[in-house]
C-alpha cells in the first residue's frame, strides 16, 4: 500500500505538470513541492509532543524539547514573553545537520522581554499580566488567552510540519513516467483511501531534492526543509493582513483554491481578485471579532503560502448568528507554510485592533516622519525624456496654477541603464535641471535599481566583480541574469560590506551629478530577473553567510533598501531620506514608502488601490499608494478624475504611467477634467497638516495613518469587511467614487456599539451632518467624492494654495472643529521644519486642541521649541447649533474680539484669530 | 515677550501697503494694476464692496492677509485668497498678473520683486529684462523683414507654379480629348485587324487541329500572363484599395535590386514606373514586365525539386515570418529591454545574413526558354503581325491616356493642397529636409511625408503623411500635421506635428517624441516670415504695455 502511495504521489505530480493546466508563468501550490507536502498534512495531521522533563524556565521565557512521534526527530521550542501583550514562539531542530536560517534585520531591534510566571500541572501555564499561554504536551498545542478569553491557538489542528534536514539517499527514486490515465486512477484510489503517509517516512516527493518549473531547474542541494504551522482564532470572525495581494481586505477562504502566496515577484499586468504573489511579502495576519483582535507575525523570509479557513460571513449569516446568539463551531484558521527556515512566530494579543497594530509596529517599526514634499503630489512618467521635458512639465504646473512637489525620472535617464550615471545627451546638465526644480521648492526622485549592467567599462560592475560583491551561483561564479540593461548581476546586499559600498555610492563626492535634494526610487528589487524562474532569481543561488537565496528571497529588497537608506543618511545626516520601493518585507516600512506596482488603468484597479493599501497599512506600510491613472493603458477623463480624487486620500500620491501610454499630465485634458484634477490636488494640499501630524503619530505610536473601519468600530460586524472606505486616523472617513457614471454612492457610517449608534459625521464640503449609523446614499458630482469629518475631531488644514508644499511652511492654519453629541471635539497638530531631524531634539510644536463648553483651548504635548512663522487664520466650527455674536481670544493676558462669519449648514467661521502656533490661548464663543 | 500679537503687526503692514506709492502717482492697494485702481476707493462710511458685489467689508480689511471676498478681490497684495491675482507693474518691462499662490512664497516672480516682501531681497531685473526683450524684438522684426523678401520670392514662384499647373491642366484636358479620339480610331483598327487575325488563326487551327496542346498553351500565354500578374497584384495590394502602392511593394524582398537588405522607396518606384501607385491595368502593362524576371529568379531558387514546406511559402511571406522567428515575439513590458547599440548592430547583421539570398550567379533563370510559339503559315503570320501592330498602337494610346490621367490626378491633388493664402508654401512641395540626431535621420518632405531612419542602417519608417494645417486661429500656417504613419508595436499609428518659424534658410532645428509615436519637428523657413503679421502682433503686444 505504501509503495503504491509513493507512486501515486509521483504520478500525481507528473500529472499536474504534464497536463499543463496552469498557463501562467507562476507556480501553483501543487507545482511547488514543499507547499503540496505541507498542505497534505491538513488531511491527517501530525503527531508532535513535548518531551517531559526537558522544560527550562527563565525569567522571561521557557524552553522545552519537542518530538515528532512518528520519526522521533527532536526539536527545541522556545516561548518568550514580550512587552506589549505579545509572545514569541520559536521552534528549530535540536541538532540540525546545518544551521537553519533565522530572519535578520526585519525586527527594528531586539524585542523587549517581560517577566513570566509559570505554573506546571497537566499543562504548562505561562502568565504575563492579563494574558497567558497554556501549553498542552501531547498532542502539542498552545492556547493564548487575553483576559481569560481564548483568542489564539497554535497547532490546534495538528498541522505542525517540520521537515528536518537530512542526508540525500544514495539513489533517489526515479520519477516514474506513466500514462496519465493510470495515474489519475491511482490518484483517485488514493483520495478515497483512509491510509496516509506517515510523517516518519523519508520524503519521496519527486520535488524533494530537485525541482523543475518551466525550463528552470532548482538543484535543492539541502533537500526538503519546509516548516508549517496552524493558528486558530476562536474569538475572531474575519482574518486580514498578509499583503501583498490584489484582493479584498478580508482574507477569503482558500478551500478549493490555492493558498495566498508570499513570494516577492515582478508580476506583469497583475490581475485583481487574486491570491497570487506580488512584489511584497509581509507575513503578518490579524484575526478580528467583535470583542477581541489578535495577530500573528510569521517571521520567515522564504517562499510562503498561507491557507485560510473561514466561514465567509455575510450580512445574512452574521445576522442569523446575532439573532440566534450562536457562534460558528469552527473558528477561523490560518496555516502558514514556508519552504525553509524555522518556526518564528509572534503572537500579538491585542485586545483591540489598534493595540494589535501597535504591537506589530513595536516589533518591526514604522516609517519615520517624512519630509512634507513626500506627502504632497508626485508627478512621474516612464519617462520624462530629457531636461527640457522635465523643466517644461514643471513650468506647466505653474502655468495652470496647480501644485506639484516632485518630478520623477524612470530608467531612461541613465546611460544605458547604468545606475549612478546620466544619459549625457538627454541630460547633459542634471545639476542645472535639479536646481531649476529645487528653486521652486520642488524635488526630483530618480530610479536606482539593483541590477547592475555587466559592462567591463562600468565602474560599479568593475568594483563588484573585483571584490566579489555579486550574488553567486552554486558553483561560486557571479550570477548573471537578464534585466533592463541586458546581461546583469545582482549585488549581495546581505553582505554588510556590500551595503556599505552601495551606500557610499550615494555620497555626493561619488555621485556628483545629483544634489542632496534628489531622492531615490528602488524598483525591480524582488529581484526581477527577466529570464529567471518566475521572473526572479533561482533559489539555489548563494548569499553572504552561505545562505541559499531560497532562505532569504523575500528579504532581498529589504536589504537593498537598507543600503539605500544608509547611503542617503550618510549623504546628508540632516535630511530625512525619501525612498520608494516596490519589493518589501516586514520592517521595510522603516526605510521606504511603497506603491502597488504596475497596475492597470481600469476601475477594478482603482478599487483595489484602497483595498491593497488598507491591508498594507495594518501590516506596517501606512506610506502606500497606487499609480494614479493606472500604469498600463490610457484612462479616460472620468477614470483619471476619480483616480486623482481617490489618490488624494491615500498617503502616497503619485501619478505614473507606462512608456507606451499617451501623455496624461492634467493640462492635456479638457478644461472640465483639468478643473476636477486641480481641485483634487488642492484638497490634498489643504489636508497636508493632517497627513503630516498623522505620520508623526505613526512614528510615535505605531497607529496606522489610514485605517479600516473596524479599527475604531470593532463591534460593528457590518463594517468588518468594508474596503471601499477608509479612515484617515480617526478624523476623516473617505469613500471615493470608484465606479463609472454614478451620481450617488452608498456610504457606510459605522456603529460604535451593537445598537446601531454611530458618531456624527460632517461632510467636509457642506458641513451637512450624518447622525445615523448604517448605509446612506450620498449624491456625488464630477467634483465631489464623499469625505466626512468625525464629530468630536479637530482637523488642521492649510487652505492657501502654493506651487509646492515647501512654500507652504509658514502659511497660516485653518482648524476645522466638528462637534460630537456632547458638543465637544479634540485633535492634535504637529509641526516642525518639515525636513530635518531637529524634531527629535524637541524642535517641534505638538499641540492638542480641545473644544468644550463653547471654548477652544490648546495644550502643548511637548514644549513648543520650534520657531514657526505660521499662525491660525481661521477656525471653522460645525455642529454648534447656534450662531455666536462674536468670539473672544485671550493670549498672553490680552483679549481681543473676533468676528464670526456663517457657512452652510450652520457652520461658523471665527475670523482671523491670528495667534501664532506656539502661543497658549483660549478662544470663547459669545452667545447673544 | 518676543511673541508679539500678530494683528498689530499686520495692521502696521497694511498701513504701509495702503499708503505705499508704487511708481506712478495713483495710490492704490498693493498688487492692484493702474487700470483697476478706481475699483479700490473707500465709500464715505469707510466701507468697501468686493468687486463681485458679494459682500461689503471695512476698507481697512483690504490686504489684511485674510480672505473676505469670494472673488479674492480684497486681497490683491497677499496670498490669502486662493483665486486672487497680483499685478506686477514691472516698470521697464512687461506688466503681468500672477496668481496669488505665488505672492510671498519666497520666490521672486515679478521682475520688479513686488510680489515678495523686503526680506526676500528680490532684485529688480525689469530694466535689464526689458532691454533684452527690446533687442530680441528688434532682431525678430529684422529677421522678419529680411525673411519677407525671400517669402515674396516664394510667393511669386508659388503663384507661377499655380499658373503653370493651371495651364498644364488645360493643356492636358485638350490632349486627353485628342487622345480619346485617337483611341477610338485605334480601337477600330485593332478590331478590324483582330477580326482578320482571328479568322486566319481559326483557319490555321483547323489545319493544325490534330496538333498537340502546345499550341493551345501558347494561345493562352498572354491570358496566363495576365492572370499571373493579377494574382501578384492582389497579393501586393494589402490594403485592398485597388492600387498597388510603394509601401506595399517595399515588403517584397525580391525587389531589393541592390541587395542591401531594404527595398527602398526608389527601388519600389522603379517597378511602379516612377509613380506612387498603380491600378491593375497599369500594373499588368508597366510593372509586371519589370517584376516578373525577379519573381522567376526567386522562384527558380525557391522551388528546388526537394523542398521543405517552409521554403515553399511565397517569398514575401517568408520575410515576415523569418523576422518573427529571429526576433522572439516580445512579451509584455520587458520587450522594451535595452539592447546595447553594438549588439544591436550585430543582431541586424545576422538578421541580414539570414535574409533569403537571391544572389547573382546562383540562379539559373529560364526566362528565355518559355514554350515556343507555333509556326504559322506566312499569310496568317502576316495578319497576326498586323494585329499585333494594331494592338500595340492601341495600347500605346491607352497608355498615353493613363499617363495623362495620372498627371491630371497629381495636378488636382496639388490643387487641393492648401499652400497658404499667397501660395507661399507651394515651392516646398517636392523639397525634402533632413535632421540627424544621435540615433536617427529624420526627413520632412512638406506636403508629402515625414519619416525616420536609423543612422546605423535599417528600414525607413514613415512617421506620417500630409494631413493638414493645424495652427490655431490666425496662426493656422504655423503648424502642420502628418498622420497615418506606420503603426507602432502595441500602439497607435505614428503621427507628426511640424512647428514652423521664420528664418532665412529652411532647416529642421529639432525633432522630439514627447508622446510615444507622436513626433514634433521644429522647422524654419522664410515662408513663415510674414512681416506684416509679425508687426501687427508685436504692435498689439506693445499696446498692452
Amino acid at each position: 500500500m505504501r509503495c503504491s502511495l509513493f507512486v501515486c504521489l509521483i504520478i500525481g505530480a507528473l500529472f499536474s505538470y504534464g497536463a499543463g493546466v496552469d498557463p501562467s508563468n507562476f507556480k501553483t501550490c501543487e507545482q511547488s513541492s514543499f507547499c503540496r507536502r505541507s498542505r497534505k498534512v491538513q488531511s491527517a495531521g501530525s503527531k508532535y509532543a513535548l518531551i517531559r522533563g526537558t522544560l527550562n524556565t527563565y525569567s522571561d521565557s521557557l524552553t522545552a524539547d519537542l518530538i515528532n512521534k512518528e520519526n522521533h526527530h527532536q526539536f527545541t521550542l522556545k516561548l518568550e514573553a514580550l512587552v506589549g501583550n505579545t509572545f514569541r514562539l520559536q521552534i528549530d531542530e535540536k541538532q540540525p545537520l546545518r544551521p537553519r536560517y533565522r530572519v535578520e534585520h526585519a525586527l527594528k531591534g531586539k524585542p523587549e522581554t517581560t517577566r513570566i510566571s509559570v505554573e506546571e500541572s497537566d499543562e504548562l501555564t505561562i502568565t504575563v499580566g492579563t494574558s497567558k499561554a497554556v501549553i498542552h504536551g501531547d498532542p502539542f498545542r498552545i492556547d493564548f488567552y487575553e483576559h481569560d478569553v481564548h483568542v489564539v491557538s497554535v497547532n490546534a489542528k495538528n498541522w505542525l510540519y517540520f521537515e528536518h534536514l537530512r542526508q540525500k539517499a544514495q539513489t533517489p527514486p526515479e520519477p516514474a513516467e506513466g500514462n496519465d490515465q493510470a495515474q489519475q486512477q491511482q490518484q483517485d484510489q488514493q483520495d478515497n483511501s483512509e491510509e496516509v503517509q506517515p510523517a516518519s517516512e523519508p520524503i519521496d516527493d519527486p520535488g524533494a531534492w530537485e525541482e523543475n518549473f518551466k525550463s528552470h531547474h532548482d538543484s535543492k542541494p539541502y533537500g526538503p526543509q519546509a516548516v508549517a504551522l496552524d493558528f486558530s482564532f476562536p474569538a475572531a470572525e474575519i482574518l486580514f493582513g498578509i499583503p501583498e495581494h490584489a484582493d479584498s481586505f478580508q482574507l477569503k477562504s482558500t478551500s478549493g483554491t490555492d493558498p495566498y502566496r508570499l513570494y516577492n515577484l515582478d508580476v506583469f499586468e497583475y490581475v485583481v481578485d487574486s491570491k497570487m504573489a506580488l512584489y511584497g511579502s509581509v507575513p503578518v495576519l490579524y484575526a478580528h471579532g467583535p470583542k477581541r483582535t489578535a495577530g500573528v507575525y510569521w517571521q520567515n523570509s522564504a517562499e510562503s503560502w498561507v491557507d485560510i479557513y473561514t466561514t465567509e460571513t455575510n450580512v445574512v449569516s452574521s445576522l442569523v448568528n446575532f439573532v440566534s446568539g450562536s457562534r460558528k463551531s469552527t473558528p477561523p484558521v490560518a496555516h502558514f507554510i514556508s519552504e525553509s527556515g524555522i518556526v518564528d512566530a509572534f503572537i500579538m494579543l491585542g485586545p483591540q485592533p489598534l493595540d494589535a497594530f501597535k504591537q506589530y509596529a513595536a516589533l518591526t517599526g514604522t516609517h519615520e516622519l517624512p519630509q512634507s514634499f513626500a506627502l504632497a503630489y508626485h508627478q512621474s512618467r516612464w519617462n520624462y525624456n530629457d531636461e527640457r521635458d522635465v523643466t517644461s512639465v514643471s513650468a506647466k504646473f505653474d502655468e495652470f496654477n496647480m501644485p506639484m512637489d516632485t518630478m520623477w525620472l524612470d530608467i531612461e535617464y541613465t546611460d544605458g541603464k547604468r545606475y549612478f550615471t546620466w544619459d549625457k545627451f538627454k541630460f547633459p546638465e542634471p545639476l542645472t535641471m535639479i536646481k531649476n526644480l529645487t528653486e521652486l521648492g520642488r524635488h526630483l526622485v530618480i530610479i536606482i535599481d539593483p541590477h547592475i549592467k555587466r559592462d567591463n567599462a562600468y565602474f560599479f560592475h568593475q568594483d563588484c566583480t573585483e571584490n566579489g560583491y555579486y550574488v553567486k551561483t552554486r558553483e561560486g561564479n557571479d550570477y548573471e541574469g537578464w534585466c533592463w540593461p541586458g546581461s546583469a548581476s545582482y549585488p549581495d546586499f546581505f553582505n554588510p560590506v556590500v551595503r556599505d559600498y552601495y551606500a557610499s555610492q550615494y555620497d555626493l563626492s561619488k555621485f556628483k551629478t545629483v544634489s542632496k535634494d534628489v531622492m531615490i526610487w528602488n524598483d525591480m528589487n524582488e529581484p526581477s530577473v527577466f529570464n529567471g524562474p518566475e521572473v526572479t532569481a533561482p533559489k539555489d543561488l548563494v548569499h553572504y553567510g552561505n545562505w541559499e537565496h531560497r532562505d532569504v528571497h523575500n528579504l532581498y529588497g529589504h536589504m537593498h533598501l537598507m543600503g539605500t537608506f544608509a547611503g542617503l543618511k550618510q549623504r546628508d545626516p540632516e535630511q530625512r531620506p525619501f525612498i520608494l520601493t516596490r519589493a518589501h518585507f516586514a520592517g521595510s516600512q522603516r526605510y521606504a514608502a511603497i506603491w502597488t506596482g504596475d497596475n492597470l488603468a481600469d476601475w477594478a484597479h482603482l478599487q483595489h488601490s484602497i483595498k491593497m493599501c488598507l491591508t498594507e497599512a495594518v501590516a506596517g506600510f501606512s506610506f502606500c499608494g497606487a499609480d494614479v491613472g493606472g500604469f498600463f493603458g490610457n484612462p479616460d477623463s472620468e477614470l483619471l478624475e476619480r483616480w486623482y480624487q481617490t489618490g488624494a486620500f491615500l498617503p502616497f500620491f503619485r501619478a505614473h504611467a507606462h512608456i507606451d501610454t499617451k501623455r496624461r499630465e492634467p493640462w492635456l485634458f479638457p478644461e472640465r477634467t483639468r478643473a476636477v484634477i486641480k481641485s483634487a490636488l488642492l484638497t490634498r494640499y489643504s489636508y497636508l497638516p493632517l497627513w503630516y501630524t498623522s505620520f508623526y503619530e505613526l512614528e510615535q505610536t505605531g497607529a496606522p495613518v489610514i485605517r479600516p473601519l473596524l479599527t475604531h468600530y470593532p463591534a460593528d460586524k457590518e463594517a468588518f469587511a468594508i474596503d471601499s472606505q477608509l479612515l484617515v486616523q480617526h478624523r476623516l472617513l473617505v469613500r471615493p467614487v470608484m465606479q463609472q457614471g454614478v451620481s450617488k454612492v452608498d456610504v457606510y457610517f459605522p456603529a460604535i456599539d451593537d445598537k446601531k449608534n454611530g458618531d456624527y459625521w460632517y461632510d467636509v464640503d457642506t458641513f451637512q451632518r450624518q447622525e445615523r449609523a448604517g448605509y446612506e446614499s450620498i449624491p456625488v458630482t464630477d467634483d465631489k467624492i464623499p469625505v466626512f469629518q468625525r464629530g468630536g475631531s479637530i482637523v488642521p488644514k492649510k487652505e492657501r494654495p502654493r506651487r509646492s508644499s515647501k512654500l507652504m511652511l509658514n502659511d497660516p492654519y485653518t482648524l476645522v472643529i466638528c462637534l460630537d453629541r456632547q458638543g465637544k471635539a479634540a485633535g492634535t497638530l504637529f509641526l516642525d521644519d518639515e525636513k530635518s531631524y531637529a524634531y527629535r531634539n524637541g524642535e517641534s510644536i505638538y499641540v492638542n486642541y480641545e473644544f468644550a463648553n463653547n471654548q477652544l483651548t490648546n495644550r502643548f504635548i511637548t514644549k513648543p521649541l520650534y520657531k514657526s512663522d505660521a499662525w491660525i487664520e481661521r477656525i471653522i466650527i460645525a455642529g454648534l447649533g447656534y450662531v455666536p455674536i462674536d468670539a473672544t481670544i485671550t493670549a498672553k493676558g490680552i483679549s481681543q474680539k473676533l468676528e464670526i462669519e456663517q457657512r452652510s449648514n450652520g457652520a461658523i467661521v471665527v475670523r482671523k484669530p491670528a495667534v501664532k502656533m506656539n502661543v497658549d490661548f483660549a478662544l470663547k464663543l459669545n452667545a447673544a | 515677550m518676543q511673541q508679539k500679537f500678530l494683528p498689530l503687526l499686520l495692521i502696521a503692514l497694511l498701513v504701509y501697503a495702503l499708503t505705499g506709492v508704487q511708481g506712478i502717482d495713483v495710490p492704490r492697494p498693493r498688487g492692484v494694476s493702474l487700470v483697476k485702481a478706481p475699483l479700490y476707493q473707500p465709500q464715505p462710511d469707510g466701507k468697501w464692496s468686493c468687486i463681485d458685489g458679494s459682500r461689503t467689508i471695512p476698507f481697512t480689511q483690504i490686504n489684511d492677509d485674510y480672505c473676505d471676498c469670494a472673488d479674492g478681490s480684497d486681497e490683491p497684495g497677499t496670498a490669502a485668497c486662493p483665486n486672487g491675482q497680483f499685478h506686477c507693474l514691472n516698470t521697464g518691462h512687461q506688466s503681468v498678473d500672477i496668481p496669488s499662490s505665488q505672492v510671498q512664497d519666497g520666490i521672486c516672480d515679478c521682475c520688479d520683486g513686488s510680489d515678495e516682501l523686503e526680506e526676500s531681497q528680490c532684485e529688480n531685473t525689469c530694466v535689464a529684462l526689458g532691454a533684452a526683450a527690446a533687442i530680441q524684438r528688434r532682431n525678430e522684426a529684422e529677421l522678419h523683414m529680411k525673411g519677407a523678401e525671400k517669402r515674396q520670392e516664394m510667393i511669386n514662384r508659388g503663384k507661377q507654379l499655380k499658373a503653370d499647373r493651371s495651364a498644364r491642366r488645360s493643356e492636358l484636358n485638350a490632349r486627353i480629348k485628342e487622345q480619346e479620339a485617337l483611341k477610338t480610331e485605334k480601337e477600330q483598327l485593332k478590331a478590324t485587324a483582330e477580326a482578320l487575325e482571328h479568322e486566319a488563326v481559326e483557319a490555321f487551327k483547323e489545319q493544325q487541329r490534330e496538333l498537340d496542346a502546345d499550341t493551345a498553351q501558347a494561345e493562352q500565354e498572354p491570358q496566363q500572363m495576365r492572370q499571373e500578374a493579377s494574382l501578384t497584384f492582389v497579393r501586393y495590394d494589402t490594403n485592398k484599395d485597388g492600387f498597388v502602392e510603394i509601401t506595399e511593394l517595399m515588403v517584397d524582398m525580391n525587389l531589393d535590386r541592390d541587395r542591401n537588405g531594404v527595398v527602398t522607396v526608389e527601388e519600389a518606384k522603379y517597378f511602379l514606373d516612377e509613380r506612387d501607385r498603380m491600378d491593375l491595368d497599369a500594373f499588368i502593362t508597366l510593372a509586371w514586365p519589370r517584376i516578373k524576371p525577379l519573381k522567376m529568379l526567386a522562384d527558380g531558387l525557391f522551388q528546388p525539386p526537394v523542398s521543405t514546406p517552409a521554403e515553399e511559402r511565397a517569398p514575401q511571406q517568408d520575410n515576415s515570418k523569418d523576422a518573427q522567428q529571429l526576433e522572439p515575439e516580445p512579451t509584455g513590458e520587458h520587450a522594451d529591454m535595452d539592447v546595447p547599440d553594438e549588439e544591436d548592430g550585430e543582431d541586424e547583421e545576422q538578421y541580414d545574413d539570414e535574409e533569403p539570398d537571391v544572389g547573382v550567379g546562383e540562379a539559373t533563370p529560364d526566362v528565355e526558354t518559355t514554350t515556343a510559339a507555333p509556326i504559322y503559315d506566312p499569310e496568317t503570320q502576316r495578319l497576326i503581325e498586323q494585329a499585333n501592330e494594331a494592338r500595340n498602337a492601341y495600347e500605346e494610346v491607352a497608355r498615353h491616356i493613363r499617363e495623362i490621367e495620372h498627371e491630371i490626378k497629381e495636378l488636382d491633388e496639388q490643387e487641393g493642397k492648401d499652400y497658404g493664402p499667397n501660395e507661399e508654401w507651394s515651392v516646398l512641395d517636392g523639397e525634402c529636409y533632413t535632421f540627424e540626431d544621435r540615433e536617427y535621420v529624420y526627413t520632412l518632405c512638406p506636403f508629402d511625408r515625414v519619416s525616420q531612419k536609423p543612422r546605423n542602417g535599417g528600414a525607413e519608417t514613415t512617421l506620417g503623411r500630409w494631413d493638414q494645417w493645424v495652427g490655431e486661429g490666425a496662426n493656422k500656417y504655423t503648424k502642420q500635421r502628418y498622420a497615418q504613419g506606420a503603426a507602432c508595436w502595441n500602439g497607435p499609428q505614428r503621427s507628426a506635428i511640424i512647428n514652423i518659424k521664420c528664418a532665412l534658410e529652411p532647416r529642421i532645428t529639432s525633432v522630439s517624441e514627447p508622446n510615444r509615436c507622436e513626433y514634433y519637428y521644429e522647422f524654419e523657413t522664410p515662408a513663415a516670415c510674414d512681416s506684416d503679421a509679425y508687426t501687427a502682433s508685436a504692435q498689439s503686444q506693445h499696446d498692452e504695455l
